[in-house]
């Protein structure tokens, strides 16, 4: 009867997730059908059924379906994480590319081919991307602003700058919505004292897994993972001496310091090279190439410094090995958008085709890196580990050092978006290709990672990291652009403004002059540029930010409570004898046990 | 239904729809495999195929648990671990991506509970880890790490202190594993 009280969709999901037979559920359903017809409760079940449609419609639309679900018989869920966030990448990719293409580059090549000087075509374009490509499309300065008068009329300006703004809005809402959905799924507060490893290892079995070979590897690291957690039991039981602990302090503030000195040193490495006016002439590749080498050996680098340290269990060294590489990889980044935005733009004419110009060169130069990573790396490795030294074994698939690769050529295409709008065809294109050599190098030389520990955490931190810095930083840098940078004289759709965010204020200007406009005008100039609004947003999100963390410490604690009074019933129903009337007496506690749970996951 | 190339009627289609957590394209590829199954049983006509043509299917040849997962699903009045096509849809649903966690975690419990008294006592947690770790001498656990073990599985789960692990206590200790959702998975 609880059933006819609720909406329609959420009467069948509740349907759904009884554990009964299916005859059973067939017969509730029919009984609450019977029910609303005599009570005469509208419902509207056939919009419901097509919500589904559009689900079954989108898996239709899925690529690499069959590819995917191979990968995950085979090697498991956490391998297949790595493939399911290039595919993520993917689509943002293209989602700019379809948009920078119909917006931006489509008018200008109809209306208004802008090569005025065209040089001869040499194939070493492709990687540098000056000369032949200096006044295409591919970057900004193949763009001019005049307003194309043909009918219709169109603000090249206006176009330009509220596409890329569209575009990131966009991306920043989506990666706010998986964060948080993911952080509700996967993050679990840790309270108490016992860690519950034996259970974590026992449940975590990748039922998907389906190739006889790897169920087999499955189980022997399992094996081997319980037999850790044993001893480990067991050592905890023995406290650390004040001496040992003071050891293992310094070894890790040792580290620490070797990691954060490799890391400024790389950057002002990259600095003094870029600045440096002879290397420059020499080679425009020059950098790039050593930005590549940086982003390849310090890693190794730092794996090398964490055999010092001893860590109580293996995901804080995860962690830690994913921070460090997050601060090289950033600070390089950080360099680089530093120089490019302060000294560039008073040096250099066009400045910014320059600025796409390295980014471009940069991201080829990282996929040229990573295919010789592959070759290296995995197939090489895989030939001497098997064959001459057979005591280095089988490379394991390193899912971190992968996603962190993955994330850092992102955050590069999202940084060249502004000064490149054509730049994710490089981008899409990379990623292809990448997906399919990494399936292939996967199939041929490695074995899945042993420890798959709190996969889905650290999936959760893979995106907060998408998000932040990848993401805030590339929002930051294109809005310091836009807002503070003079734009270049003699090229670009910006050209002759003070600021490139100056068409806005041109704009709504123009729009004074029609009355009918006027609300656009007055959202813009009373709620936009106004402080009050900005500060009415952050203490709402202060606000949601203090209640949300100390409601989930009490919804714990209230958990808590609940499962004692659930034990307390529990003990009086155990004298039923068979399974099945336990499962329909208990209905009422699984019902409660259902309320905490889905209490403690909304 | 029977028969090799008959096809779900639409009513049907759109009530297995509604009941079961799979989308139209997943019954109806299950509705293919499972006919397929059919054809290929031996003996007269029925609409349940039996536990070890289930066995065949690629998905769950190889899993530890393909015993388990036919008894648990099975509502043959004979308890042979036949499926008809409804038990295979819910097996199925119980095992899909967009299944809650709790009917992921009821059925999981069935399924681990290996002589069927509702509880997970010792001998069902030593039959538990014996199926998921490996067979061979050197990495099978010795008769002191299982005891050891155990203990510390009954220590961290057991809430009533009863001995053994009950419906809830085992939905608390699945609540706070984030990767059980997303392995509890299998796909045709």
């Amino acid at each position: 009867s609880d059933l006819v009280s609720l909406s329609a969709g959420a009467r069948i999901q509740a349907i759904r997730s009884l554990p009964m037979p299916f005859n059973e559920r067939k017969t509730i359903r029919l009984t609450s059908f019977v029910i609303i017809h005599l009570c005469n409760i509208s419902n509207n079940v056939n919009f419901y059924l097509n919500l589904n449609f559009l689900a079954s419609a989108r898996q239709h639309l899925i690529i690499w379906q069959d590819t995917l679900k191979e990968i995950g018989g085979r090697f498991g869920t956490s391998v297949l994480s790595y493939f399911l966030f290039l595919k993520w990448l993917l689509q943002f990719n293209l989602f700019s590319l379809i948009i920078n293409f119909c917006f931006i580059t489509m008018p200008q090549i109809v209306h208004a081919p802008n090569i005025s000087s065209i040089t001869g075509f040499r194939g070493l374009e492709l990687l540098t991307g000056v000369g032949y490509f200096n006044q295409t499309v591919l970057f900004y300065g193949g763009y001019n602003g005049e307003v194309i008068v043909s009918k219709p009329a169109y603000n090249m300006q206006l176009a330009y700058f509220f596409t890329i703004a569209a575009y990131l809005v966009l991306c920043g809402v989506s990666l706010i919505y998986s964060m948080s959905r993911s952080f509700q799924k996967n993050f679990v507060l840790e309270t108490g004292p016992v860690s519950g490893e034996a259970w974590r290892l026992l449940c975590s079995w990748d039922f998907s897994v389906v190739n006889e070979k790897a169920i087999q590897y499955n189980k022997n690291n399992l094996a081997i993972q319980l037999k850790e957690s044993l001893s480990e039991r067991l050592q905890e039981k023995n406290k650390m001496s004040l001496s040992d602990r003071i050891k293992h302090l310094s070894l890790h503030l040792l580290a620490w310091l070797l990691s954060l000195g490799l890391a400024l040193g790389s950057g002002a490495g990259i600095y003094f090279l870029g600045t440096d006016p002879e290397l420059v002439k020499a080679s425009t590749l020059l950098l790039p190439v050593v930005v590549s080498l940086i982003n390849l050996i310090v890693p190794l680098l730092y794996s090398l410094i964490s055999t010092i340290e001893s860590y109580s269990n293996p995901r804080a060294k995860i962690y830690i090995s994913i921070i460090r590489s997050v601060i090289l990889k950033m600070s390089i980044l950080g360099i680089l958008c530093f120089y490019w935005l302060n000294f560039v733009p008073d040096n250099i004419s066009c400045w910014e085709s320059f600025v796409g110009q390295s980014v471009y060169r940069l991201l080829i130069i990282d996929f040229i890196f990573c295919l010789l990573g592959i070759f290296f790396g995995e197939f090489l490795r895989n030939v001497i580990g098997t064959m001459c030294i057979q005591s280095l074994g089988v490379p394991e698939f390193d899912i971190a050092r992968n996603v962190l690769d993955l994330i850092y050529a992102q955050t590069l295409a999202w940084i060249g978006i502004y000064f490149s709008p054509l730049l994710p065809v490089m981008q899409v294109l990379k990623l292809f290709i990448i997906f399919y050599l990494k399936k292939i190098s996967l199939s041929m030389n490695c074995q899945p990672p042993k420890h798959t520990g709190r996969a889905a955490q650290i999936q959760t931190v893979f995106i907060a990291l998408l998000f932040f810095p990848s993401f805030v930083g590339v929002l930051s840098m294109v809005a310091f652009t836009v807002w503070s940078l003079k734009p270049s004289d003699q090229c670009g759709p910006f050209q002759g403004l003070d600021t490139p965010f100056h068409t806005i204020f041109n704009w709504t200007d123009s729009i004074q002059d029609f009355p009918e406009s006027n609300w656009v005008w007055w959202i813009f100039e009373n709620i936009l540029r106004s402080e009050l609004f900005y500060y009415l947003i952050s203490l709402i999100s202060f606000n949601l930010s203090d209640s949300i963390l100390p409601s989930v410490c009490q919804e714990g604690k209230d958990k808590a409570f609940l499962l004692n009074k659930l034990q307390n019933l529990q003990k009086e129903r155990r004298e039923m004898a068979s399974y099945r009337p336990q499962v329909r007496v208990s209905r009422v506690l699984s019902g409660l046990t259902y309320f905490l749970f889905a209490s403690s996951y909304r | 239904m029977g028969g090799t190339s008959s096809k779900l009627p639409k009513d049907l289609l759109s009530e297995y729809q509604e009941l079961t957590f799979l989308t139209k394209q997943e019954i109806l590829m299950a509705h293919k495999i499972f006919s397929e199954l059919q054809d290929r049983e031996n003996g007269p006509y029925s609409s349940r195929v039996s536990m070890e043509k289930i066995h065949t299917l690629p998905e769950l040849k190889s899993n530890p648990f393909r015993k388990r997962i036919c008894h648990v699903f099975s509502t043959s009045d004979m308890k042979d671990g036949s499926l008809s096509f409804e038990d295979f849809l819910d097996l199925l649903s119980a095992f899909s991506d967009s299944a809650t966690l709790e009917i992921k975690s009821h059925y999981a419990f069935r399924i681990f509970d290996f002589d069927d008294d509702g509880t997970l006592d010792a001998r069902d947690l030593e039959k538990l880890v014996n199926s998921l770790t490996g067979e061979t001498d050197d990495t099978r656990l010795t008769g002191e790490e299982m005891r050891q073990l155990i203990s510390n599985i009954l220590e961290e789960s057991d809430i009533d202190k009863d001995g053994t692990v009950n419906l809830s206590e085992f939905q608390h200790v699945i609540s706070r594993s984030p990767d059980f959702v997303s392995s509890f998975k299998i796909v045709l």
